[in-house]
């Protein structure tokens, strides 16, 4: 009996938790699709916030746009699109792959790749014959101390 | 021939970096390449703010250079740009159209009414000066975001066919009309000159 209260007690609590939102959905992927696109698209006046974020007026209006987008029954792509003829590419945070931004995945791979090859080559000049000689020269004056 | 590359290649990492860097001094991260310059207006069908059953479409742009001034009560920066404003419409007879939106008159949760709204309005440009022609108002603020506005005040100016030539985000004082929409001002009023010459 007592698990029975506490789960209908915790599915009435989880109910009140949802409507804390004041936009409502259809279908809980049209939430989940609200959620998602107000976390991608950026705050053109807090520019370090995105639109879920933000309490600037444009991110109310935004939030309020791409609640009535998802509403229409418009895709992601569709929502980002309709933001980015408006704001430009600036507006979303996952920047297209065009010749200029290319260097932003390429980069660090190249560097990587640099670092790579120049600790090989470092490892190549230094041959392991002078480390034994050395080591043998060593010895040799220990036993000489010895003596 | 190792010693140049152990001390070029970081000094040549450094120097890039410095250019970088410095360039990045200068850069203003709220310039945005606007989406609509070169367009024409984007179509709307929005009332006046003082006389609502007035409703002006894209069509209320042509035949003249005009000053879109984004603006509302709420903003600061708009009040301190009312008297150059007033001053330019005075000496050098330029058309400037308001495109009103208000923050408290939220289209869901609207706690202001439009007759105080109007009262507002009257009262600042009464106090800093009236430059505007008349006042688009932007009830549901869908404009502003067609036009890609961040927020107030932001200005565009439109040529004689209703095109927007330019995006300008921040106020307009004498230095930036001198150096940046004044020119190109002057340079529209030229085009429609020309084109209503060859008519």
């Amino acid at each position: 009996m007592k698990t029975v209260i506490l789960t209908v007690l915790l599915l009435i609590s989880a109910s009140v938790v949802a409507t804390e939102d004041s936009y409502e959905f259809d279908t809980p992927q049209q939430r989940q699709l609200f959620l998602s696109l107000t976390e991608e698209l950026r705050c053109p006046m807090c520019q370090n916030q995105n639109i879920a974020d933000s309490d600037a007026m444009i991110a109310h209006d935004m939030r309020r746009k791409v609640y009535n987008l998802v509403k229409q029954g418009k895709t992601g792509d569709e929502v980002i699109d309709y933001m980015k003829t408006r704001y430009g590419d600036f507006i979303s945070y996952k920047p297209p792959v065009t010749p200029v931004t290319m260097w932003l995945w390429l980069a660090p791979v190249l560097f990587a790749l640099l670092a790579f090859v120049m600790v090989i080559v470092r490892r190549k000049s230094t041959p392991p014959e002078d480390m034994a000689a050395k080591l043998a020269k060593a010895e040799a004056m220990l036993k000489q101390g010895d003596k | 021939m190792k010693k140049i590359m152990i001390f070029g290649v970081p000094l040549l990492a450094f120097l890039v970096l410095v250019v970088f860097l410095f360039s990045g001094l200068f850069s203003d991260p709220r310039e945005l390449d606007s989406q609509v310059k070169g367009k024409p207006m984007p179509a709307f069908s929005l009332p006046d703010l003082m006389k609502p059953e007035t409703t002006y479409t894209p069509e209320v742009f042509k035949g003249k250079v005009t000053l879109l001034n984004v603006w509302g009560v709420w903003c600061v920066t708009c009040a301190v740009e009312l008297p150059y404003l007033t001053e330019l419409t005075e000496q050098e007879g330029i058309s400037i159209v308001g495109l009103y939106f208000d923050q408290d008159l939220d289209p869901e949760f609207g706690t202001k009414t439009l007759n105080r709204v109007q009262q507002e309005v009257e009262e600042i440009t009464s106090r800093f000066g009236n430059p505007y022609q008349f006042h688009i108002f932007d009830v549901y603020r869908d404009t502003a975001l067609d036009l890609g506005v961040t927020g107030a005040p932001e200005h565009f100016l439109i040529d004689h066919n209703g095109v927007i030539r330019m995006h300008y985000i921040g106020d307009i004082n004498e230095r930036v009309w001198n150096n940046k929409v004044g020119p190109l001002y002057a340079q529209l009023q030229q085009e429609m000159a020309q084109e209503n010459s060859a008519e």
